[in-house]
């Protein structure tokens, strides 16, 4: 199955050389038959890949460990979802996961348009052929996972004790799916610049992949922060790690994408720009994998460092160089259809928007990248770490939490003063209330204080929203509370699953302010011993030591310290941190020690315990109270479903029922609704 | 303002930087383990008469500034309390403890450490120089986003209001705005309704 599987790999190359060929030049003569012949050479690229890649699984789920990569990322004893999650678990294996995926949806944009958008279609294949060809050759040439060893050794070297962790073996592959999504997008935009349909078509094609990438790389991104916190036990969920950053930059880009995309759809501008947006989100989803794949910066996801990042360097320059000069060729194409009336309107606050996530985007990417600049032009090696990013990026997360509640209530086109006064007096008055109790309560910071405030703010106008709807529908159609509070999401899912989104924002964003508050305290404890401190809302807590026990599990050495918690005469069930050493079938230790946290998860807050290490019969132990944090989780979970509602399909016939219902009830029975 | 040949070659230019850069960084191994040989001492004698500078909470917080050496990307007092692995942030800890004890201010041993490791011993860029530019250039991006937007914004109103004056004189008298398309009197009242929903879509 592994030569199935390599032969496989370098006929998909084979037939992706063929698919780009055919698809162009079908498209630039305009040859049908050449158009189909390159579209069925990308259906076989698609089935040679899935074939290779179930070579690769064959070889990790039997331990063949003539193959280098099975040698390097496994061992016998690994659990075996481990051995199938390790697929993507280093460099090789991710690469071609990347063009299982990215075969995977070519196919399907090519399969779902085969009877529409015909125009553009030999240039998406196209396009999309052509990069799928770039990481299988990237992968059969560069990084083959098929590569054999000149001997058979008797076990694996394992899986770096990080990776086995069930967020790990859902988090890439989430995070590729968003990554790899936004390659659809960019086929769309080069196909709509080749043949100047520069309209609403390629837009209508676009959409829906560009929030099936955004509703993975939210997951993708979430899990990971999920990850970091349970796994790398330094207590909290976000580092600034370039990696991490490199997951957030495409994810900011395809959000304000997301945004303007309404104004081209609505008014026919920002044409440039949402064209830039596009090509810019897949550029930095590219970047994401080349920062993550070179090892340019120094970071903790370091496992996967290796010497592929010239070719995406190459890659980049080249695909930004290619859309650079269709862009300049097509300038004149490119100007709005229509004019922006006012500056109060949701156009200007939808530009202001998608001003300040490029604006995020441009200082974490600028962040990221200076410690390289700061480099080469001055000689000396900085640290560019959360402090900085921190102190940037938070008031301009605040000014778009306040976008995010001004945007969708603004008036399209003109906002009148009544307008405003109207949509807006409500929450603006929940919003002062809301911080002015919280300073009464003891909230003295200014960004948390802010953030709760504007929080409450957007969480007034969505209420208000959902509120002016539900009562419409029940008075104009006699429906109950929650059959109307249905009907008027499913009937309208782009408007009111958006409106989910940014109630996961508010939710994310509080919870973020929540880590302002917390604490930790750096202890040693013998068994018997206790510690007693209070948390940030004023609670005493007292964590006994049930001492340190030492055992062998499946495929490692563990020492465990376990704390009983009490707070207030309240006793909560034990709470355990672990320092585990793994090893081979052979007890050789493999990688370093790795740590497992205890996290006693409550609503308010995550009592979080990691075991540094042992000095005898003494845990040196820290311990966090970390408050809000399960909002975190909460909020970006609200936030992927209010995605999948926006993205949903919806039959034309029940839009138009929808909207004819909503505008002429009186004639809801003749229009059959 | 850049032509566009002018804008292909810095671009070419940037990427040969980078590709430098990257070709520079090849060759490294799969895994990179934490350097314990990276640790270097950071000694100064006590001040006379000597007195602890700072009390253990403010000793943590200024180790919150310094940047753990062993190639991880944690500062001192987040590494040395989360991986007992790690020999380099316990023994920068150590140093930390003696120079407090010794009398010298936060400012003073992070100069020592800078004196010692060069910037990278902190977590963030010290403020002078071309650093500076690390902190402004999002700022100065931002603001002049903004100014450009605005202007654009105004620029374009303008021009709606040059191009449409029937319209924009409707508008501000309230009057009703003479459509010019092919609705008839229904559907026009039921188009104001739509608008006035102001449809998320």
């Amino acid at each position: 199955m592994v030569l199935v599987g390599e032969l496989s790999l370098w006929i998909a190359l084979l037939m992706g050389v063929w698919a780009v060929t055919l698809s162009f030049a079908g498209g630039y003569l305009k040859r049908e038959d050449l158009i189909v012949s390159g579209e069925r050479g990308l259906y076989a690229t698609t089935g040679f890949v899935v074939l290779a890649s179930l070579g690769l699984w064959t070889a990790l789920l039997t331990s063949d460990f003539s193959v280098r990569y099975v040698a390097s990322f496994t061992s016998a004893n690994l659990p075996i979802v481990y051995k199938f999650s390790a697929f993507w678990g280093g460099q090789a294996g991710s690469m071609l996961f990347w063009c299982l995926v990215l075969a995977g949806y070519a196919a399907a944009a090519t399969f779902t348009n085969r009877s529409k958008n015909r125009a553009l279609m030999p240039w998406v294949t196209g396009t999309n052929a052509a990069v799928l060809l770039f990481f299988v050759m990237a992968t059969t040439i560069a990084s083959n996972p098929f590569e054999r060893l000149e001997w058979i050794p008797p076990d694996g070297r394992g899986l770096n004790p990080q990776l086995q962790n069930p967020a790990m073996a859902i988090h890439p592959p989430l995070l590729y799916l968003g990554y790899v999504a936004t390659a659809i997008p960019f086929g769309f935009a080069i196909a709509a610049l080749v043949t100047r349909r520069l309209d609403a078509e390629w837009l209508g094609a676009v959409r829906k992949w560009s929030i099936i990438s955004w509703v993975f790389l939210t997951l993708g991104i979430l899990l990971g922060m999920w990850w970091a916190y349970v796994e790398l036990g330094w207590g909290g969920y976000w580092m600034w790690d370039p990696v991490e950053n490199a997951s957030l930059l495409p994810w900011l880009t395809g959000t304000a994408f997301l945004h303007s995309i309404m104004i081209q759809e609505k008014r026919g501008m920002l044409r440039k720009w949402n064209v830039i947006l596009v090509v810019g989100t897949f550029l930095l989803s590219i970047l994401g994998t080349f920062i993550t794949r070179s090892g340019i910066i120094q970071s903790v996801h370091s496992f996967a460092q290796s010497n592929i990042g010239m070719w995406f360097a190459v890659f980049m320059v080249l695909m930004l160089a290619v859309t650079a000069w269709l862009v300049s060729i097509r300038l004149r194409d490119l100007e709005a259809k229509a004019e922006l009336e006012a500056m109060i309107s949701r156009e200007a606050a939808f530009l202001y928007n998608n001003l300040v996530l490029v604006g995020i985007a441009f200082s974490v990417l600028w962040g990221t990248l200076f410690p390289i600049l700061s480099e080469a032009v001055r000689g000396s090696k900085i640290t560019v770490g959360e402090s900085f990013f921190n102190a940037v990026n938070v008031p301009l997360g605040l000014l778009l939490l306040a976008l995010t509640g001004i945007g969708p209530l603004i008036a399209w086109r003109r906002a009148s003063v009544q307008n405003i006064q109207r949509q807006f007096a409500g929450p603006a008055f929940f919003g002062v209330v809301a911080a002015a109790v919280l300073w009464v309560l003891g909230a003295r910071e200014l960004y948390p204080l802010m953030a709760w405030g504007l929080g409450a703010f957007v969480a007034g106008t969505i209420i208000q929203e959902f509120y002016k709807g539900t009562l419409a529908r029940m008075r104009m159609h006699g429906e109950n509370i929650f059959t109307a509070l249905v009907n008027l999401v499913t009937r309208n899912r782009r408007r009111y699953g958006g409106y989910i989104v940014h109630a996961g924002i508010v939710i994310l964003f509080s919870a973020f302010a929540g880590m302002a508050f917390r604490q930790e305290y750096d202890v040693t404890l013998r068994e018997g011993e206790s510690f007693t401190t209070k948390d940030p809302f004023g609670k005493e807590w007292t964590f006994t030591s049930d001492g340190i026990s030492q055992f062998k599990a499946l495929n490692r050495d563990v020492v465990t310290v376990a704390l009983m918690p009490v707070m207030e005469g309240k006793a909560f069930p034990v709470l355990t941190s672990e320092k585990r050493q793994h090893f081979d079938t052979r007890g050789n230790p493999t990688f370093q020690p790795s740590t497992e946290v205890g996290i006693l998860q409550m609503q308010r807050q995550d009592v979080y315990l990691v075991l540094a290490g042992t000095i005898g019969d003494r845990a040196e132990i820290r311990i966090n109270f970390n408050p809000l944090v399960v909002w975190v989780w909460h909020g970006g979970i609200l936030m992927a479903l209010g995605g999948l509602i926006v993205m949903w399909p919806q039959s034309e016939r029940k839009r138009q029922g929808g909207y004819v219902t909503e505008l002429a009830p009186q004639h809801a029975e003749t229009a059959g609704v | 303002m850049l032509t566009r040949r002018e804008w292909f070659v810095a671009a070419a230019g940037a990427g040969a930087v980078l590709t430098s850069r990257v070709l520079s960084g090849q060759g490294q191994p799969t895994f990179t383990p934490m350097d314990q040989s990276a640790y270097r001492p950071v000694l100064r004698e006590p001040k006379p008469g000597a007195q602890p500078s700072m009390t253990p909470l403010e000793r943590d917080q200024l180790e919150r500034t310094l940047k753990c050496q062993c190639t991880c990307i944690l500062d001192v007092y987040t590494c040395r309390t989360t991986d007992f692995t790690c020999s380099v942030s316990p023994a920068m800890h150590r140093d930390v403890m003696r120079l407090v004890e010794g009398g010298y201010t936060a400012q003073e041993i992070k100069d020592a450490f800078v004196a010692t490791y060069g910037e990278v011993a902190l977590t963030a860029p010290v403020k002078q120089g071309f650093n500076w530019a690390g902190y402004f250039a999002p700022a100065v991006v931002m603001t002049t986003g903004g100014i450009i937007l605005t202007m654009m914004i105004k620029r374009w109103t303008a021009r709606a209001a040059a191009n449409a004056p029937a319209m924009a004189a409707g508008s501000a008298s309230g009057a009703a705005v003479v459509p010019r398309i092919d609705a008839s009197a229904d559907e026009m009242a039921r188009l104001e309704k739509a608008l006035r929903e102001e449809d998320f879509e």
